[in-house]
């Protein structure tokens, strides 16, 4: 009975990913290199052109971007939460940490849209909608796992290594940053991926927030489009079997990519950490 | 257990017994499609339908996969779809319901009441990029310029009649709704936008194009520059819907007078009787 289950969620991974690939295959085979290196994107046009470098580049940059923001500090709450909170104003924080998580993505696009953005307004910046409010939005969205995560794994380690290193003298600080990081590394790095993977594929608040325009960001106030918000944008009136409906699927391709390299990256660290 | 089976069952039978319409496609005409199946439910109170409005594109996919029984669109069969068409032998036909003018709105404080397609191509081109450009006594600012996303119905009628095979500067903002881009251009001082006439609220300002309103009178003589017209398309290859189905009856209330002023309510011209 165990099997079936288990063995249903493999199937279904790999046929997701043969119907992914499937319809992907004609954009990879007859537009080729021109996806990955152009970065005209005019699907409708007549002749059509197929340059998804804008995008894969707004979706790595903003990807990068908000994780360097919003990891460091959500290690720092989850390192807060850890070594100095009393259970009362542990449970408090997170609570309402992990409150943000339950909120639906088009909530908080939402809330961005109409309240962050328009402040812009007030500092004479043309664009309300950019890659600082889709950062904005993604690293709210996406702080709480990083929290819950990172904490999880720092309150799993024992707690007799602490009172050693508490007993040798060392004061909290140094034992959670030198001590319990180091032993709960793995768990840290695997909650740091599974953001960034959520960061990759978060959607609606790009799409809200992001601006939309498949250009190259050059500063914090252009519009970005990720591929996330492409498939999201375009797929609902794409005629099926055309060929935009296959370099979507190719940019859907592409993101599973992404994420797969980040797992495995994951899986490697975690797998030489325990060792 | 057996009271689960019962209720399944009953569940079942109605499902099987009501009569069921399919409706899916354009987002455009899906508030006409409501405001008709509200009305329509009047005559057949135990009707189930099925309305979505994902995209002219969805639902004429929908009608060749015959999961669907009519398909809104805002546009006219694309030439691959026609071609489909003759391959598989199949044959659609439209019913025309309807016109929809888009209108360009810009922020209400902008000084601004008139603008020229060739203005509005140098705008979604980006040759003109600051509202000084269009007019000397328009602040120095940039155009925060906003458009459908490619795949929408009201894009490629945008790009049809006012790029004319030119293409769309890669720095305009692609939004997924014409509520956003309302919110936008009500918001933001510089903005610009294209939307159904349908869709226009107080909040912005809607401007004259080449000296004309998309009013209705302006639309239906076709001196509107910026309208379209508005189908169901009807999977006929075994016929014409027959006379008393419900198909029928729904295409013909879609037309009779009460169908018509609908049409006008949901925000859009209709096309006969008015």
């Amino acid at each position: 009975m165990i099997l079936v289950f288990s063995g249903s969620g493999i199937f279904a991974l790999f046929l997701l990913m043969f119907f992914l690939m499937k319809e992907a295959w004609p954009a990879l085979v007859e537009i080729g290199g021109e996806l990955f290196t152009s970065v005209y994107w005019y699907p409708t046009s007549e002749p059509p052109e197929y340059g998804m470098l804008a995008m894969i580049v707004g979706t790595l940059l903003l990807t990068s971007f908000s994780s360097l923001i919003l990891l460091p500090i959500g290690y720092l709450i989850a390192f807060f939460l850890h070594t100095y909170a009393s259970n009362a104003e542990k449970n408090l924080i997170r609570t309402t940490v992990e409150f943000l998580a339950g909120t639906p993505s088009v909530v908080m696009g939402l809330f961005v849209l109409s309240y962050i953005s328009p402040i812009l307004l007030r500092f004479d910046i043309w664009s309300t909608e950019n890659f600082l409010m889709a950062s904005i939005g993604l690293i709210l969205t996406a702080l709480p796992y990083t929290v819950s995560l990172s904490l999880e794994a720092l309150d799993s380690v024992d707690v007799s290594l602490e009172e050693s290193a508490l007993a040798l003298g060392a004061d909290k600080f140094t034992t959670t940053l030198k001590i319990t990081t180091r032993a709960a590394l793995s768990g840290i790095l695997n909650a740091f991926v599974l953001t960034v993977n959520r960061v990759v594929g978060e959607t609606m608040i790009v799409l809200m927030v992001g601006g939309g325009a498949a250009i190259i960001p050059r500063s914090l106030f252009d519009p970005v489009k990720p591929l996330t918000a492409a498939i999201a944008s375009e797929i609902g009136e794409v005629a099926v079997d055309s060929m935009h409906y296959h370099v979507l699927f190719a940019a859907g391709v592409i993101l599973l990519a992404i994420s797969l390299t980040l797992t495995g990256v994951s899986r490697y660290i975690s797998g030489r950490q325990t060792r | 257990m057996k009271r689960f089976l019962v209720f399944v069952l009953i569940v079942f039978s109605i499902f099987v017994s009501a009569e069921r319409l399919v409706i899916k496609g354009s987002n455009t005409v899906f508030p006409i499609a409501q405001l008709w199946i509200e009305e329509f439910k009047k005559f057949h109170p135990d009707l189930q339908v099925t309305l979505e409005g994902a995209g002219s594109s969805t639902g004429i996919a929908a009608l060749f996969n015959g999961t669907t029984d009519i398909a809104n669109a805002s546009r006219w069969l694309k030439a691959e779809e026609i071609e489909r068409m003759h391959r598989e032998g199949r044959y659609f036909i439209p019913f025309l319901v309807g016109f929809d003018g888009i209108a360009v709105i810009v922020n209400k404080n902008l000084e601004i009441e008139d603008i020229s397609i060739e203005t509005l191509k140098k705008i979604y081109t980006g040759e003109i990029r600051y509202w000084s450009q269009v007019n000397p006594n328009l602040p120095k600012k940039r155009i925060v310029v906003y458009s459908r996303n490619t795949a929408s119905g009201t894009y490629e009628t945008f790009e049809n009649k006012v790029l004319g095979g030119a293409r769309m500067a890669p720095d305009i903002r692609m939004v997924e709704s014409t509520q956003l881009e309302i919110e936008n251009v009500a918001k933001n001082p510089y903005a610009i936008a294209y939307v159904g006439v349908g869709y226009v609220t107080e909040g912005v300002k809607v401007l004259k194009i080449n000296g004309v309103y998309p009013t209705k009178e302006n639309v239906l003589k076709g001196k509107y520059p910026l309208a379209r017209p508005l189908f169901m398309f009807v999977d006929a290859t075994k016929g014409f819907p027959e006379m008393g189905s419900l198909v029928f009856e729904y295409i013909m209330f879609a037309f009779s007078k009460k169908g018509q002023e609908l049409v006008e309510k949901a925000g859009y011209i209709a096309a006969y009787g008015q």
